[in-house]
């Protein structure tokens, strides 16, 4: 009797139970998606628009004016050109400077790599400004280097600073942290025994990079990648501070346009073109993410 | 062809003696088995002879030539892991070509040898599988395929089989054994499962803290246990504690004859040596019964609050809290971890009832 009754009340508890964690869940979940959809959606759609329609006497009226004079613009399209030169080369740079590091962390079983782990991981603590100012005060012109060269009686260096290289160098220290770890992290999933096998068939370091290691970290250098480059791409304090006057960088170009040229529109196109850049990595990032999941299934 | 020697081996992590002192010979075609408990060292020996860890004195010599400082890729030995060893970037065929493959043999001697492989553990017609479509046992024999097709002189296994449920490894463990036959090619394997170790092996090395306690073979390992831990280790061993008085033991069920100094001592026996009998006023009583078809092992509550275990052919009747006597047919004696004697006790007949 008693115990009828207690699987009855269980019975119905239970049911209950789940719908109450259907809603709790609806709920949880609907949060951030407002948020989403509050500050990230709508001002996407909000910013085309207002690209996409030009003011007139009347009101607003279909126009591409903005995107016709961006891409005719020499100057707007050599930004262009930079930025994505920039971004390539740092990917580069990031990946070639990474990787060994990375490779080094997962495999060395020495005390030594700790205390590399500390140091590769620094830079992540250290806010860009600051980095900046550091920069300018070593490699800039009269910098700590230029000190040492002085003394040493040798000529100064070809200070990297106001070119290029000069976001470059800033962009590519400030991004080791995270890349690493995200290398790191991948390498992870190479177990040790897969490793200790190959060598055991007979493969030499690189052979065992190249067959074993980097297929099975593909997709983690693919999320490295397109990170980078989304980061990268849409940087502002570096390239502000330490990169040329012209051209510049999307980042300062976008800002410039918008409170010195005073042309919000401009600025908002600038913006799009650059998020429309960002989107096609981002759809890399997606498209290996649930790559992943359905291999893992 | 191929004979391993192990001399005078030692290796240390960390300052702490992994492995102290250890000699070995593996003769050609003979299957060993590294048998230890949890942490005595196994996998160190084995990954030391495979080229993954330097040992820190002593040398191995693989048919009299010193390969100890000698890498894994150029070593003429073939391992096979626990687990999570396949590439799962390739396919099985892949797997078991990866080496061929880096040897720069012919595409058409590769794809030959691979399908010899592949039919050597019975698994024809996978290769091209992913290694994940494959089951845990399948992925075990692509791994034994995979270290066989490069034809390695020493063939090492680190607990192969520790992952898959009793049945497949019953089974894989007797294939191994067919294919180590067949092929001659002398093998090192470590297992932590001493059934395992009984049933497959030439002979039997018992580790114990980095240390060789005992090398014989299966039977000699079961029968004649040299030292306390060998005898609790392998197989099951009822321990009974008592005092050795002028050559007899005096405990009070089993008064052992053997010319043995007075002192502590205890007596080890085998429930299988074990003749359980109805009696009264014995003091030992039946605590458990329990059937595994082939046979009962019954638990007998000693008077001294000791209990051991007892096997019976599966016709027997005990009821718990039934009164019994027993009688040892075999029983060792051993002070601390030494050994002192064997007793075989001819069989009396029952004088209790
Ligand atoms: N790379 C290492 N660094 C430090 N200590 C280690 C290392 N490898 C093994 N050890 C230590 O050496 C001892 C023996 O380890 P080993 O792996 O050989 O044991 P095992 O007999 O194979 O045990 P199991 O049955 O658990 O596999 C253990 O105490 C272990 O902690
Ligand atoms: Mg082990």
């Amino acid at each position: 009797m008693t115990d009828l009754s207690s699987s009855g009340t269980g019975r119905a508890g239970g049911t209950a139970h789940s719908n109450g964690r259907g809603l709790t869940g609806l709920l949880l979940v609907s949060a951030p998606v407002a948020l989403l959809g509050w500050l990230i959606i709508y001002p996407i759609f909000n910013a085309i628009a207002r690209t996409l329609f030009a003011p007139t006497q009347t009101g607003t009226a279909f126009s591409l004016d903005t995107y016709g004079r961006f891409f005719s613009d020499g100057y707007a399209l050599a930004n262009l050109w930079l930025t994505l030169w920039v971004t390539a080369v740092c990917a580069a740079l990031l990946l070639a400077i990474c990787l060994p590091l990375a490779l080094y962390l997962r495999f060395a079983k020495s005390r030594v790599a700790g205390v590399v782990q500390g140091l590769a991981l620094f830079p992540m603590f250290v806010p860009s400004v600051i980095l900046a100012y550091a920069l300018i005060r070593t490699i800039g012109p009269n910098g700590g280097v230029d000190l040492v060269l002085n003394a040493l009686g040798l000529p100064k260096i070809n200070s990297p600073y106001l070119t290029p290289w000069g976001p470059i160098i800033g962009l590519v220290w400030d991004n080791i942290p995270l890349t690493t770890l995200m290398l790191v992290a991948g390498l992870g999933a190479v177990s040790d025994n897969a490793v200790e096998a190959a060598r055991d068939a007979g493969a030499r370091p690189i052979a065992l990079l190249r067959h074993i290691i980097l297929p099975q970290i593909g997709n983690a250098m693919l999320v490295v990648l397109s990170f980078t480059v989304l980061s990268i791409f849409s940087a502002f304090t570096l390239p502000y501070v330490l990169g040329p006057a012209s051209p510049e960088m999307m980042g300062p170009f976008m800002q410039r346009t918008f409170s010195q040229v005073m042309d919000p529109r401009m600025a908002v196109t600038q913006a799009v073109i650059t998020f429309a850049i960002c989107a096609v990595f981002g759809a890399f990032y997606v498209r290996s993410i649930a790559k992943n999941r359905e291999a893992r299934r | 062809m191929a004979q391993l020697t192990l001399k005078n081996l030692g290796k240390s992590f960390d300052a702490t003696d992994v492995i102290r002192d250890l000699s070995l010979d593996v003769a050609d075609g003979e299957l060993v088995c590294l048998l230890g408990p949890s942490g005595s060292g196994k996998s160190t020996v084995l990954r030391m002879v495979g080229g993954f860890e330097t040992p820190n004195r002593g040398a191995i010599l693989i048919d009299g030539e010193d390969v100890t400082r000698v890498p894994p890729e150029k070593r003429p030995t073939g391992m096979v892991f626990q687990s999570h060893a396949l590439w799962s970037h390739m396919s099985v065929a892949g797997n078991v070509a990866f080496g061929l493959k880096l040897r720069g043999l012919p595409k058409t001697q590769i794809r030959e040898k691979v399908g010899e492989a592949l039919a050597l553990v019975g698994l024809e017609g996978y290769g091209e599988r992913r290694v994940w479509q494959l089951s845990g046992g399948q992925q075990q024999r692509v791994a034994i395929a995979r270290a066989l097709v490069l034809e390695p002189k020493i063939l090492l296994l680190d607990e192969p089989f520790a992952s898959l449920d009793q049945h497949l490894r019953e089974r894989l463990r007797e294939e191994l054994r067919d294919i180590q036959r067949r092929l001659g090619i002398t093998t090192l394997f470590v297992t932590h499962g001493q059934d395992e170790a009984l049933a497959l092996a030439d002979r039997i090395v018992v580790l114990r803290g980095g240390e060789i306690e005992q090398v014989a073979s299966p039977d000699r390992m079961y029968r004649a246990p040299q030292t306390r831990f060998v005898a609790g280790f392998i197989g099951s061993m009822n321990f009974l504690p008592c005092d050795m008085r002028g050559g007899v033991s005096d405990h009070p069920l089993f008064a052992v004859r053997a010319t043995v100094p007075d002192g502590p001592v205890e007596l080890a026996i085998r429930p299988e040596a074990l003749t359980l009998l109805p009696a009264r006023g014995t003091g030992a009583r039946v605590h458990r019964v329990t059937d595994y078809g082939t046979h009962l092992l019954v638990d007998v509550d000693l008077p001294d609050g000791g209990r051991l275990k007892a096997m019976c052919p599966p016709s027997a009747r005990y009821e718990p809290g039934q009164e019994v006597a027993l009688e040892a047919g075999h029983v060792a004696l051993f002070r601390g971890d030494a050994k002192l004697a064997e007793v075989t006790v001819e069989r009396r007949v029952a004088v209790h009832v």
